[in-house]
């Protein structure tokens, strides 16, 4: 994956990119945080990781996980 | 139910397992189109988007939109375990879509499946009219085409 961030081009195609991104990172995010939880990281590490609360990660990503199959730490782990 | 209620009904449930595929969190515009190519719109089809050829001009808009912020992804995004329990929510895009496709409607019971289509052919920016675009359909005339054929009584299925 290569970046490059450009300010110009035309507003439309800078605001398509803004969604694209969101979507690129919603991918990325759920793939490496079921990744880590399959390897044995806590929600707190993960949380940090992110940059988020852990109350975030976990409203996020628990009940997918769960369902997946994945065998999560104690949230307080 | 009247068969519009089945139709959309029908077409809801599609839209939800695209964009349950695609790791959506919400059902969106773009997932309405695919649902309707696979779902057999004469329409979509004489304009040379069947799913598969949706399905290619959505990934390409993907790809574009990104390399518009200077970002490429080389090999194909890294897959997760999508949430099995419960549907996606019917995101913004998708809700404006729907509501422009009813809007020209008196009663409900007018409503038929190319309304649905008409409010995705008729969304005015973002993903769909980008990826349309790339797949060189003529946008204002294949409105007027769906327009034409719900005139016409057809239920464009």
């Amino acid at each position: 994956m290569s970046v490059e961030i450009s300010a110009s081009g035309d507003v439309a195609d800078r605001l398509a990119a803004v969604g694209a991104l969101r979507r690129l990172a919603d991918r990325l995010e759920d793939a490496a945080v079921e990744e880590a939880m399959r390897s044995g990281w806590g929600w707190p590490q993960v949380a940090e990781a992110l940059g988020v609360t852990r109350q975030a990660v976990y409203k996020k990503h628990a009940k997918r996980l769960i369902a997946a199959g994945v065998a999560l730490r104690r949230r307080s782990g | 139910m009247s068969s519009f209620d089945h139709y959309l009904n029908r077409i809801l449930i599609a839209a939800a397992a695209e964009a349950h595929a695609e790791g959506s969190a919400t059902t969106e515009a773009h997932h309405l189109l695919l649902a309707i190519a696979q779902d057999g719109s004469p329409l979509l089809a004489a304009a040379g988007l069947d799913h598969a050829a949706v399905r290619a001009a959505l990934d390409r808009e993907f790809a574009l939109s990104l390399a518009a912020a200077g970002v490429r992804v080389d090999g194909g995004l890294p897959r997760a375990t999508p949430l099995l329990a419960g549907s996606p929510q019917l995101g913004a895009t998708a809700k404006a879509a729907l509501e422009r496709g009813f809007a020209a409607v008196q009663r409900k019971r007018d409503c038929r499946p190319g309304h649905v289509l008409l409010g995705v052919v008729l969304t005015p920016v973002g993903t769909v009219p980008r990826a349309l675009e790339l797949a060189g359909v003529d946008r204002a005339g294949l409105a007027e085409d769906v327009r034409r054929e719900i005139a016409g009584g057809g239920d464009d299925r």
